[in-house]
């Protein structure tokens, strides 16, 4: 089983995404 | 912890090997700024930017996982597309359509994979070929409309 490792911060996911090329998915979730 | 559609192993791991997996929670009483950049008004909402940070794709509310998927590697496939690696953006339409022909987002793929298609080799064709695959099998889509024009294309 993967276990997705979720990044919070907008910012550096940016960054992680520039250095490896890869599209950014977010998840805009409500805990209701 | 992973809930909804992160419960599916393919969709675990198609995510986490495909892109960079970020979370934003929502406070509907106090939108944060990341809700106003991108005019967040319901959840869940997925969006898949470019390494820029810009968003070439959007998902609202829940779909089974197959749809899922299929939303997924669209919204890889319009990344590519919008940012002119023509030739990735094929390959990745290709397969949203071999892997999910029942999903919701394949016609949107056939669609794009012809204009793609067109925009990589300056062939018309590209296009006929993406309204004869929409009209033969998806003939009450949205994105069959879409394509009606290209009909008139010889091959």
């Amino acid at each position: 089983m993967v276990e997705i490792k979720w990044e919070r911060n907008f910012d550096a996911a940016v960054e992680k995404a520039k250095r490896s090329r890869k599209p950014i998915f977010q998840d805009f979730w409500f805990d209701g | 912890m992973n809930t909804g559609p992160y419960l599916d192993e393919k969709v675990q791991k198609f995510i986490e090997e495909q892109f960079i997996p970020l979370k934003s929670q929502c406070f509907w009483d106090r939108p944060t700024d990341l809700m106003k950049r991108f005019d967040i008004k319901w959840t869940p909402t997925f969006l898949i930017h470019d390494s820029e940070g810009k968003e070439h794709h959007r998902v609202v509310g829940y779909v089974p996982a197959d749809d899922f998927l299929s939303q997924l590697g669209l919204g890889k496939g319009k990344v590519f597309f919008n940012t002119e690696r023509f030739a990735e953006a094929i390959a990745q339409f290709q397969t949203v359509i071999e892997q999910h022909p029942n999903a919701g987002a394949t016609p949107e793929a056939i669609f794009f994979l012809g204009v793609a298609g067109y925009k990589h080799t300056h062939d018309p064709k590209a296009l006929r070929r993406a309204w004869d695959t929409l009209s033969s099998k998806y003939p009450q889509n949205e994105w069959t409309r879409r394509a009606e024009a290209y009909s008139e294309i010889p091959l």
